[in-house]
């Protein structure tokens, strides 16, 4: 029997390559690519702008007179259901004394 | 960054850009899709056979060699010089010819349990007109288990050192001649076997 042995067998394969395929192939894997960064890009963008609107809502709430005085806000609508003026008066500390009166007067009551 | 060199192609028709400015390329944001352009001009053709010899048909190659520039731009960050473009390359390629044969084996069966099928696609996926020898090999290499059969590939048509299969499969040197061996006696047996 002849010897056997693999150099002697040709390297090419039983099988094609379509034509065109690799430059079909390029243009496909490049256009989804460039789908991909866009998508990237735009997640950034959505990231940066949330980002951007919790930082503001945050600062709002530390920028906002009330947070910054720490005052305990009188609930009218309960008090004026619930008890006198006069009573409530009585209850109020001078720091929320004091907001009322601000507030009396910028509401020309 | 010299961009004139990614478009020389020599007097064989070839491109000779270097692995170097192709790799310089790929991390770069603004040229990544020029860089894609580069090593499918340059590695296409033989990641597509290296992947067509794995999974023989031509639609499973095809998803598979898409699937391995995706992740070329995807992990383009995680390539690292101190090994040669094409290893990296080659190794994508070969995780992503697993991966499809593994998908296509389901959770019952492993990769090398799909030896007999990959063997009927040879026939079904040959030319008319092609040579009976060439299928019969394909059919051996198709048998193969998959360690074996991805060393012999490499080896045998990529021409491809012990150092730089070891590079992409991640076996010793030595392991991988065993297994080289292995695969050229069963290979051997089956032609002798099946010779007309």
């Amino acid at each position: 029997m002849k010897e056997f042995d693999l150099e002697n067998f040709s390297r090419e394969m039983p099988f094609t390559m379509p034509e065109h395929f690799l430059d079909d192939m390029t243009e496909r894997v490049v256009s989804q690519i460039g789908k991909q960064r866009k998508q990237k890009k735009e997640r950034k963008f959505v990231a940066l702008f949330a980002g951007a609107a919790s930082a503001a809502a945050v600062a709002l709430l530390f920028l906002h007179p009330f947070a910054q005085s720490g005052f305990n806000i009188p609930d009218y609508e309960s008090i004026s259901q619930c008890a006198s003026v006069d009573e409530v008066f009585q209850t109020m500390s001078a720091d929320e004394l004091g907001l009322y009166s601000m507030m009396s007067n910028y509401y020309g009551n | 960054m010299k961009r004139d060199d990614s478009s020389i192609v020599n007097s064989q028709g070839s491109l000779s850009v270097s692995d170097e400015s192709i790799a310089r390329l790929l991390c770069d944001d603004s040229h990544v899709e020029e860089a894609v352009r580069l090593i499918m001009k340059k590695y296409g053709e033989q990641l597509y056979w290296h992947i067509r010899r794995m999974v023989v048909a031509h639609d499973d190659a095809e998803d598979a060699l898409q699937e391995t520039m995706i992740n070329v731009y995807k992990y383009r960050s995680t390539y690292s010089n101190e090994y040669p473009l094409s290893s990296w390359l080659y190794k994508i390629a070969t995780n992503e010819s697993l991966k499809l044969l593994k998908n296509r084996s389901g959770f019952t069966l492993s990769v090398d349990d799909l030896g007999d099928s990959l063997k009927d696609s040879v026939r079904e996926e040959a030319s008319p007109n092609a040579d009976e020898t060439l299928i019969l090999l394909q059919e051996a290499i198709a048998l193969l288990p998959t360690k074996q059969k991805m060393v012999f590939n490499l080896r045998y048509y990529d021409d491809k050192s012990y150092e730089e299969i070891h590079d992409i499969v991640g076996d010793s040197v030595n392991t991988l001649k065993t297994n080289y061996h292995y695969a050229v006696q069963k290979i051997k047996d089956y032609i002798l076997e099946h010779q007309l």
